[in-house]
């Protein structure tokens, strides 16, 4: 569904990642995994259009998203909830819900799949997005991106902030993504909970991909447990 | 004392819708348009052509609401380009700059070309009595004309997706570009409507008292200073600054003297910026 050859972004003309490729296939949790700095946030703020890709390819669906704006490569079916979450303020809960439709309506069906996913975006619709706690605007984030309708649903550090109880929920609130047949990308810190939660994964470190593997192979490799699972 | 402050209400009106033109470019792109009072003295100009040839009134304001509009996409197009490419404090110098040189142009060029010209736009009837105050009936026209804008303006940004996306990039620029509006689309759309906007001034303030070939300094001015009283970017409150500048304006005009009038607003507007320096209605930084 996605798959990503040789690509490079950063800022200013120094690479942040370098020739990264890696693959998610259709109804796949794939995780990219690293530690601050990797570049994880930088991979996919290129992915998803927001940095412009200074070499490589992005195929989503059969078309070349690389060198698309954001604001296109979403109406192509790419959710995407960035880690410092971008919500409008002063904005409702239920105007962002309506603007994530954008240019459409918002599509009832879809409405009602975020409100019974998070009761609580239901409870404060008419509340502004930025008097709502880490937990609910981390909500509205997804709940905004899904009512795009995404095929594929990207999600930078998603528990950036939560408290573990909180953390947890959220990979709850994806695993029933997951069953209703959204694929997912998402870059984590919190490794064991995205080892739990996805299929396969990707180390990156430096800006460079260095691993990869099932989750189950990633759990095995002495490498991975040292660094993500503080196992000696 | 009512007639002082119905006076001020019906300035302090387009003050408002003035300062909204002015202000929406600000909080969506960043740029300040110090050209603002000559788009609205060019469009009044267009008027004043266009009912020399014959054209009746009527239609003649159409013309000059659409060349306001065409001239606020004029900008978009030609001189903001390279004031978009940058960012930050940078892109509002630029802005400012250019813009004051297109203004210094058109001025000098308007007021040798057609010295002496100005807009005025005769409302018949008599005066209509308001709370015992016998009201011009051009004023009335003029607010109920600039109140409609207002409402209109209002419901475009709450109730329509058009309206929201706007507001979303004002919001966050990133985080509307995630949900797949246009930042560029939508700011043009704007600079289209402040060009729509200045003009309707100009047509509004044109039946109240004339609007001269030289006035559009001053038109910038206060829009200027309602904007800052107001908030930046803030379009509630460029209308609360507007009644609030105008009441205080026709006030102090009339107990201690027009020349005076323009000072005391300034003056308003510093205190405003000691006080709350982000406006009535501003976001604090």
């Amino acid at each position: 569904m996605l798959e990503i050859k040789g690509l490079s972004a950063g800022y200013n003309g120094n690479d942040v990642v370098r020739d990264v490729s890696f693959h998610v296939e259709e109804r796949e949790a794939v995780m990219i995994i690293g530690s601050n700095g990797a570049g994880k946030t930088t991979l996919f703020r290129a992915i998803c259009g927001l940095l412009p890709a200074s070499a490589g390819e992005a195929w989503f669906t059969g078309a070349n998203i690389a060198a698309m704006p954001a604001q296109r490569i979403v109406r192509r079916g790419v959710g995407f909830v960035p880690a410092e979450r971008h919500l409008f303020p002063r904005m409702s809960v239920l105007e962002h819900l309506h603007l994530g439709a954008y240019p459409g309506r918002p599509d009832p069906e879809t409405m009602a799949m975020v409100y019974s996913l998070f009761p609580r975006l239901a409870e404060r619709r008419s509340q502004r997005a930025g008097t709502l706690s880490g937990g609910e605007q981390q909500m509205l984030a997804v709940g905004r991106a899904l009512m795009s309708r995404p095929r594929l649903l990207v999600l930078d550090e998603p528990t950036t902030g939560l408290s573990p109880k909180l953390a947890h929920e959220a990979y709850e609130a994806l695993d029933a993504l997951r069953r209703k047949g959204l694929t997912l990308l998402v870059a984590e810190q919190q490794v064991p909970l995205a080892m739990a939660f996805c299929d396969r994964g990707y180390v990156l470190e430096n800006g460079l991909i260095r691993l990869e593997g099932t989750s189950a192979e990633l759990a095995a490799d002495p490498r991975v447990r040292t660094a993500y699972l503080g196992v000696a | 004392m009512t007639a002082y402050v119905l006076d001020g209400i019906v300035l302090g009106l387009q003050f408002g819708l003035l300062a909204a033109g002015l202000t929406l470019v600000y909080g969506l792109g960043g740029a300040l348009n110090l050209a603002y009072g000559q788009m609205a003295v060019i469009s009044a100009m267009v008027v004043t052509f266009a009912i020399d040839a014959g054209i009746p009134a009527l239609p003649a304001v159409g013309i000059g609401l659409v060349t306001g509009a065409a001239l606020g996409l004029f900008f978009d197009l030609t001189i903001l380009r390279p004031v978009y490419r940058r960012q930050g404090e940078a892109r509002v110098l630029l802005s400012l700059l250019l813009t004051l040189g297109v203004a210094f142009i058109v001025d000098g060029y308007l007021s040798w070309r057609y010295p002496f010209r100005g807009l005025t736009l005769h409302i018949g009837g008599g005066p209509v009595n308001i709370l015992g105050v016998p009201m011009r009936r051009g004023s009335l026209v003029a607010s109920a004309i600039t109140i409609v804008a207002f409402a209109s303006l209002f419901l475009f940004f709450r109730r329509t997706a058009l309206g929201r996306a706007v507001r979303s990039v004002i919001e966050d620029e990133e985080g509307a570009r995630l949900v797949g509006v246009d930042p560029h689309l939508m700011l043009r759309l704007i600079l289209v409507l402040s060009g729509g906007l200045a003009a309707l001034v100009a047509v509004t303030r044109a039946m109240v008292t004339p609007v001269t070939v030289t006035g559009g300094f001053e038109i910038t001015v206060f829009a200027l200073i309602v904007t800052v009283v107001g908030g930046l970017g803030s379009f509630s409150g460029a209308l609360l600054a507007g009644i609030l500048l105008g009441i205080i304006n026709s006030i102090a005009a009339s107990y201690i003297g027009t020349f005076l009038s323009l000072i005391i607003l300034l003056v308003a507007a510093a205190l405003t910026i000691v006080i709350r320096p982000s406006g009535l209605l501003g976001v604090r930084e």
